[in-house]
């Protein structure tokens, strides 16, 4: 009973390959669409969750600017956030009271060179001592930035794994001089290897003094951030408590009226997680909304496919009917047609999704992983839309007169 | 002798909408006993596929009662028609009316899918009845690679691998030349000579000779029955 509509349908899609393809190809579209969404958000899920683990433990930021996810708060927050200063910073530091580190950290991209070697575009970051117990890079050998390193403007360089392989990859770098923008820092320490994230090493910097970034190159242009403050919490418990105090000092600070929007961002990891949130609300809307509309498109074509099938073999359901066919007999003969058709176009989508996503992983940084749940529930979802659209055309073919289908051609 | 057959009244109007009511069949009284081989005559337009359609239960009357098998199938309802046609009845059509697509093996195994017999059983006694009219070295050809004599011996067997009570075969020769003919008549002949019920529809009057009673209609009535032999 099932063996004989599954033979036919799949001789079907065989016979017509080129048919088949444009038959199924909202299905397969669709289910090409889903799972390469539900990988994406996977992988970025991934890749998010590294990020905040990369964020350090009770620590969050004061910055220029908030999370910022539409123009038109971009160009207020513009007009009323100050850039933020070394001063804001010490001015923090001095005040509050549930912090147990507070630091600075403000970077420009400048090129490294050591002899003949050189890289362009390091990231140099500005630092302060505090930042070792707020940023989540460790010492691998010699030294972090020193308060004495802090003060005397020194120049002094703490240089991740990239650096110092790319420019000594045979001697110890440690009191060994690089030139950044031509001028001589000293090698005082190596970080602990970070590894890379969406393919992108992490170890490409060079830390050095904030107070001797600020000597060399000043603040920077106007519209720049300035300096990002990071503060560091001795527990969870007054994580919240702190971005308060925080929040209270600088509104102060920025003598701010009672409901006046913050002058300035706090960044804790958690906004991280909502902004990601969204875009995963985001992503997930559109493409509910994409796949919807290209799986009822599919639907509605393997319907037409399976009416121009019941007309062209009416006299087929003739002949079975006076065989003793019953209605419900003729009725799953073409619902497990018309599944098997939309259920092999779920896999033809499947299966290109999973070559894509492979190819997408092989040849970008773009994270993709496929959820097994993803495959199954595209499927299911397949099968059913030929069972719904197949409803109708087997109900035609079922209620069939059998004189009259006999009669047919 | 037990009727297999008995027709009170049969009317069967067809509503043509604006136009006038075709009435096809007006009033047939018909009583037909087991192992009768009956011939119903008539020129085109009749009513004789009409008739067969009635009795072999792929259609409803609008008037009268038809009793087979001493069931009143003329008050049966779709599903309980389809179980009588798979049980009772065995077509032989004009056009053979085989699947296109499917070998001669699987034309034959239809009946047997839909009452449920277990694949195995099915292809034996498919097999079986394509051995009776000996067709055992076709079974896996398809009806396009198969002679019309011979397409027309595999509805045979399909006709016959339920054993109906009655085989019901319009214009059975209607599409073959005259020696095809002859040899599917001999096999209607030896399936009466095998005790099974023949009623087939015809308008030729030496394929009607090979009967035994001769049923003539005109213009939806029974115009003469006379027993020939
Ligand atoms: N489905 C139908 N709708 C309308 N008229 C029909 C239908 N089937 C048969 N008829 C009419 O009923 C009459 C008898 O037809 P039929 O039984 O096929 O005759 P025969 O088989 O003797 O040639 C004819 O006039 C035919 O046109
Ligand atoms: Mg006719």
């Amino acid at each position: 009973m099932w063996r004989e509509p599954v033979t036919i349908a799949l001789a079907a899609l065989r016979s017509h390959k080129l048919r088949s393809f444009l038959t199924l190809f909202g299905i397969i579209i669709s289910v090409f669409t889903l799972i390469g969404v539900m990988s994406i958000i996977e992988g970025l899920n991934a890749y998010i969750a590294e990020k905040v683990a990369n964020f350090g433990t009770n620590v969050f930021y004061v910055t220029r600017y908030p999370i910022i996810t539409n123009a038109k708060d971009w160009l207020e927050a513009q007009r009323r956030n100050p850039k933020m200063t070394v001063e804001d910073m010490e001015y923090l530091q001095e005040r509050m009271t549930l912090a147990e580190y507070v630091g600075a950290q403000d970077w420009r991209e400048k090129d490294v060179r050591a002899g003949k070697e050189s890289i362009d575009d390091v990231g140099i970051r500005g630092t302060t001592p505090t930042m070792v117990h707020i940023s989540t890079e460790k010492v691998a050998a010699g030294r972090y930035i020193a308060e004495s390193d802090y003060e005397r403007r020194a120049m002094v360089a703490f240089v991740g794994t990239e650096v110092t392989e790319r420019l000594f990859p045979t001697v110890d770098p440690l009191g060994k001089t690089i030139y950044i923008d031509g001028l001589p820092f000293e090698i005082v320490g190596v970080a602990e290897r970070v590894g890379s994230v969406l393919g992108q090493t992490q170890d490409n910097f060079v830390f050095i003094p904030l107070t001797t970034l600020n000597k060399i190159w000043g603040e920077g242009p106007a519209f720049d951030t300035g300096p990002w403050i990071g503060i560091k919490c001795s527990s969870p418990d007054v994580m919240a408590q702190a971005m308060d105090e925080a929040r209270t000092l600088m509104r102060a600070r920025r003598r701010q009226k009672y409901d006046d929007k913050d002058a300035f961002g706090l960044i804790a990891s958690e906004s991280l997680t909502n902004l990601w949130d969204q875009i995963f609300g985001g992503i997930a809307a559109v493409a509910v909304g994409v796949v919807s509309v290209f799986l009822v498109v599919g639907g509605i074509v393997i319907m037409n496919i399976m009416l121009a099938s019941v007309t062209e073999r009416t006299r087929e359901i003739g002949i079975r009917k006076s065989l003793g066919a019953r209605r419900r007999d003729i009725l799953l003969q073409f619902l497990v047609e018309a599944s098997v058709l939309s259920t092999v176009g779920g896999l033809v989508g499947v299966l290109a999704a999973l070559g894509a996503t492979a190819l997408v992983v092989a040849t970008t940084p773009v994270p993709m992983r496929t959820p097994l749940g993803a495959v199954i529930l595209s499927l299911a979802v397949s099968t059913a839309v030929g069972l719904f659209f197949g409803i109708y055309p087997a109900q035609k073919a079922a209620r069939l007169d059998p004189v009259i289908a006999l009669r047919a051609e | 002798m037990a009727l297999l057959i008995k027709t009170e009244n049969l009317w069967k109007t067809y509503d043509m909408g604006e136009a006038v009511a075709v009435q096809a069949l007006r009033g047939v009284n018909l009583e037909i006993p087991r192992n009768e081989y009956a011939a119903i005559m008539g020129p085109s337009g009749s009513g004789k596929s009409t008739l067969m359609n009635l009795i072999g239960c792929l259609d409803t009357p609008t008037d009268g009662r038809y009793w087979l098998n001493e069931q009143l199938v003329s008050e049966m309802d779709d599903d309980q028609l389809a179980f009588i046609r798979n049980k009772e009845i065995g077509f032989v059509f004009q056009t053979f009316n085989l699947l296109p697509r499917a070998t001669a093996l699987h034309n034959v195994e239809l009946p047997l899918i839909y009452n449920g017999t277990p694949a195995a059983e099915r292809r034996e006694r498919a097999a079986e009845a394509l051995a009776a009219v000996d067709m055992a070295d076709r079974v896996n050809h398809r009806p396009n690679e198969l002679s019309g004599g011979e397409r027309q011996r595999v509805a045979i067997a399909r006709a016959l691998v339920n054993r109906p009570s009655l085989l019901l075969a319009d214009e059975p020769t209607g599409n073959l030349d005259s020696q095809t003919s002859a040899e599917i008549m001999n096999f209607l002949e030896r399936l009466h000579n095998q005790g099974n019920t023949i009623l087939l529809v015809t308008h030729e009057h030496d394929i009607a000779a090979h009967a035994h009673r001769i049923i003539k209609i005109r213009d939806g009535q029974i115009e003469s029955d006379e027993r020939t032999r």
